[in-house]
């Protein structure tokens, strides 16, 4: 790997660029598939992907190719010259200034697939145990192991060697006539000493798949509460994200937080960061595509607006500060109040467990079907609904956050509560 | 550069195999704001093997194109590995051997990089010296050439390359502290070269589009409620793709899907026919051709509702022998390294017999809806398309523009509900379907009236 991507930067210095980046990732990933509850396919990948930036006068161009034989890396560095040579000058074009040289190192390098083999066999079996009217529809189980080297032309070098296992896992119920909606969920991990049923949420949605064969329209149309389960609010917060803190947000001046940058955006109860660096991440990474060395970041705290996501282009062109990370690994911390004391407190609203929609609009308002979601009312979970309809605004989701569970899930890749809000317009069929 | 001949590893495979060498080229350039934010070139190529054991498959890929053997090996040790395990016993599914070489690339010369862009920045300056008042403007270029070679032991073999290339151009301006949007697509099937001939072929469309802006920034919100609806043929193909396509991908099915209830049943309204077409239509090449899918299986069309009675399902060769039906090419790889999966290719309700203008002047208080934003449905047929483009349709004329909305249903409900269908018909190549991969689709359709449930607040 060094000398593939020595030899990318000696083609760089030869063509006479003074400016770039480079990186180089091996990939190797394992992964075993069921269909339904049976083995259908082991699949083994190997890839590379070689990106190569070059800032030539002010003019930038990109390439990421997966040939890195010597002809093929000649070939990427002199296309990623013309497309700077034929791109528009920017003065906000830049790589990231000399830092340390790092190495990172996280998570299991080899997968074990007799264990692995073993936890998902177990998983076909004890699904349809625990759960007969379950359909499993697509699971897959990974081991990835990525090495990856970054260098730029202002002496920047970093080594990332991480090894992860995957699950995620769709599944819907059938009895007789009745269906219910898919629903799907799944995590990381490092090791794989517990269950697979023992992990993220898989077991609390797949009883509640089973719950959902009752499920029946809800008829009204009222703002009321709702509370957005873990799976559900890891969905919203990269809305979020995407929406109001990153570069496209804040270039195009469309984010409502524009001018908010240490003003309250979200209930005081609320503390969200990104995580990528935190031992508790399996997921997580130590480098940005920009070449800095990542760090945690807050983002909301108590409800002050802490950071944007901004990459160091994006930082340039707002006049803002770069975010320490490019975002995901959400952790939101917790609250006082278990999920059971929440919803005992809820008057009239809904349980959300699945938002189906697509971003919002740039001021944050959505619209979207509540699915594998349950009717509350005077405290209590009444039915599950289908076809029902959520309709708000992000921004006021989180400014009215009524209170935040102690108990999160862990996914690997995030840590999330459940959060109950208010304000939000709720109409059945 | 992929690799042609990959009949001279066959001597290496002893089981069913298929043996994959292909290459997906890449460009994306994007202006926001007239700052260049996209200018990136990707190339991704390999060699895939999928190897078939007693009702078991083990995959292997890797990109250097001279290891084929090694990856023959490996996805050989793979299927050995899970049929040691598992012992499914299964018989080979019956052979298949169609040849084919299709290579849609353009036949004009080729243009350098520099011409590309300048014809971009073009485009981003004729909005931004024509219309001044815009809070914000985006001319995004996307490019992807699909080049490979398919072999399988039973003896099919395609050569193919599938581009496509389109213009999303994303208008906005700001209205009472609001920031309004609207947005459209150009191109399709084909490169470069054979879309999009000058900049000036782009303005029309870019003009019209502002026309829609300035009135939807005038707009109301749409009342809630369940609707008589027009839903344009944009809409309609999303609905017939998203909401009614994939329940009856076959997996699904067998995930229990909604269209277990259906077969041969009245799905729909009479007048709705929809077709998973393989590769042409009334003689016309579609947006996403397959003649020859992954699996090396001659690629047919799928008559999935006739005259609203649910026909078919879509297959690959292992959902094809649990129904006892024949597959028809529906088993489609992104990438070299994905294996085939169940997906559609070009989805579509066919025309009616009934004038557009018909259709809006029999409504007396609706909607007209052009176009979505994205879409989402479910195994249940339940779905949700955001709206961004919509009339009123006031005593059977449009009326005014329409805020963004969502709008939600049981597909299969919609379609029961479908009264009249135009006369007409267009396609659409821009989206990407999400099912573990992404990858290409196209779908279609002629204007539909029916019911529909607006979402508001």
């Amino acid at each position: 790997m060094k000398e593939t991507l020595d030899y990318c930067v000696q083609v760089l210095n030869e063509r006479g660029v003074d400016k770039f980046q480079c990186s180089l990732a091996n990939k190797k990933q394992y992964e075993m598939n069921l269909e339904g509850t049976a083995f259908s396919l082991i699949r083994t990948i190997t890839d590379h992907t070689l990106s190569i930036t070059v800032i030539k006068d002010q003019r930038k161009g990109t390439i990421f190719v997966n040939g890195v034989d010597e002809q093929s890396i000649r070939a990427a560095v002199d296309t990623a010259l013309e497309l700077s040579s034929t791109s528009q000058p920017d003065p906000d074009y830049d790589i990231s200034p000399k830092q340390d040289m790092r190495v990172f190192q996280r998570g299991p390098k080899e997968p074990e697939p007799e264990r692995m083999y073993e936890l998902l066999k177990e998983y076909s079996q004890e699904v349809p145990a625990l759960f007969p009217t379950i359909k499993l529809m697509e699971t897959t189980f990974m081991h990835t192991h990525s090495v990856t080297r970054f260098v730029n032309s202002n002496g920047v070098e970093f080594m990332t060697d991480t090894g992860v296992y995957e699950l995620s896992s769709i599944f819907a119920s059938k009895d007789g006539e009745k269906s219910t909606s898919f629903n799907y969920s799944g995590f990381s991990m490092r090791d794989l000493e517990k269950s697979l049923l023992e992990r993220g949420s898989l077991k609390v949605l797949l009883r509640q798949s089973e719950e959902h064969l009752e499920a029946r329209p809800f008829a009204g149309h009222f703002v009321g509460d709702v509370i957005f389960t873990p799976d559900c609010l890891n969905v919203l917060l990269h809305l979020y994200a995407m929406t109001f803190l990153g570069d496209s947000a804040l270039i195009g001046g469309t984010s409502p937080f524009k001018n908010k940058l240490g003003q309250k955006v979200a209930d005081d109860k609320l503390t969200i960061s990104s995580q990528p660096v935190s031992e508790a991440m399996a997921s997580g990474y130590f480098v940005t595509r920009d070449g800095f060395a990542a760090d945690n970041v807050t983002l909301v705290e108590e409800g002050v607006l802490k950071s944007f996501l901004l990459s160091q282009y994006g930082s340039k062109k707002t006049g803002f500060e770069r975010a320490k990370n490019e975002g995901r690994c959400w952790v939101v911390e917790p609250g006082e109040k278990s999920l059971t004391e929440m919803i005992s407190q809820v008057d009239r609203g809904l349980l959300v467990a699945r938002y189906s929609g697509g971003s919002p609009s740039s001021n944050g308002d959505f619209s979207a079907v509540a699915k594998n979601s349950y009717y509350i009312e005077n405290g209590k979970i009444m039915y599950p609904v289908t076809e029902t309809m959520i309709a708000g605004n992000l921004v006021d989701i989180l400014a009215n956050v009524k209170e935040i569970s102690s108990e999160r899930v862990d996914f690997g890749e995030g840590i999330i509560p459940y959060l109950w809000t208010t304000g939000v317009t709720i109409s059945g069929k | 550069m992929i690799v042609r001949n990959l009949q001279q590893y066959f001597p290496l495979v002893s089981q069913y195999t298929e043996l994959k060498s292909q290459e997906n080229r890449i460009l994306r350039v994007a202006y926001l704001q007239g700052n260049l934010v996209q200018n990136v070139k990707n190339s991704t190529r390999g060699i895939s093997a999928r190897v078939y054991r007693n009702g078991c498959w083990g995959f292997a890929s890797t990109p250097d194109m001279t290891d084929v053997k090694k990856v023959i090996q490996e996805a050989t040790d793979n299927a050995i590995f899970l049929d040691a395990r598992e012992q499914k016993g299964l018989a080979p599914f019956a052979s298949d051997s169609p040849v084919l070489e299709k290579n849609f690339g353009t036949k004009k010369p080729r243009l350098g990089q520099k011409e590309i862009m300048d014809f971009t920045k073009e485009v981003d300056s004729y909005i931004a010296g024509k219309y001044p008042k815009l809070s914000s403007r985006q001319v995004s270029l996307n490019c992807l050439d699909m080049e490979k070679t398919l072999i399988t032991s039973d003896g099919a073999s395609l050569y193919s390359l599938l581009p496509r290339s389109t213009f999303v151009v994303s208008l906005s301006i700001d209205k009472d502290g609001d920031t309004v949007e609207v947005y459209n697509l150009a191109g399709g099937q084909g490169q470069f070269e054979d879309n999009f001939a000058s900049p000036e072929d782009l303005y029309p469309m870019i003009d019209e589009l502002y026309e829609h802006l300035v009135r939807k920034s005038e707009g109301v919100y749409a009342k809630a409620g369940l609707k008589d609806c027009i839903l344009d043929p944009d809409l309609a193909g999303i609905l017939a793709h998203e909401a009614i396509g994939h329940t009856t991908e076959a997996d699904f099915v067998l995930g229990g899907s909604v269209a277990t209830e259906y077969l041969n049943k009245q799905a729909a309204s009479p007048l709705v026919t929809l077709v998973d077409f393989a590769h042409s239509y009334n003689g016309e090449t579609l947006p996403m051709p397959i003649y020859i899918d992954d699996e090396g299986t001659e690629a047919r069309d799928v008559v999935i509702i006739e005259q609203g009675i649910l026909k078919n399902y879509m297959h690959n060769k292992q959902t094809a022998r649990h129904f006892g039906v024949k597959p028809d090419g529906n088993a489609r790889a992104y990438q070299y390294h994905d294996e085939p999966l169940i997906r559609m290719r070009n989805t579509a309700i066919l025309p009616g017999t009934s004038k557009l203008e018909d259709m809006i002047a029999s409504i007396e208080d609706g909607y007209y809806l052009v176009k979505s934003s994205n879409g989402q449905a479910d195994t249940t047929s339940e779905f949700m398309f955001g709206v961004v483009l919509g009339y009123e349709i006031k005593n059977g004329k449009l009326a005014k523009a329409i805020k963004d909305l969502t709008i939600s249903g049981v597909a299969f409900e919609v379609l029961q509900h479908v009264t009249m269908v135009s006369d007409d018909m267009s396609w659409s190549c821009g989206g990407m379907c999400g099912k573990k991969q992404m990858i290409p689709v196209g779908m279609g359709g002629p204007a539909l009236k029916t019911k529909v449930n607006i979402g508001g607040r």
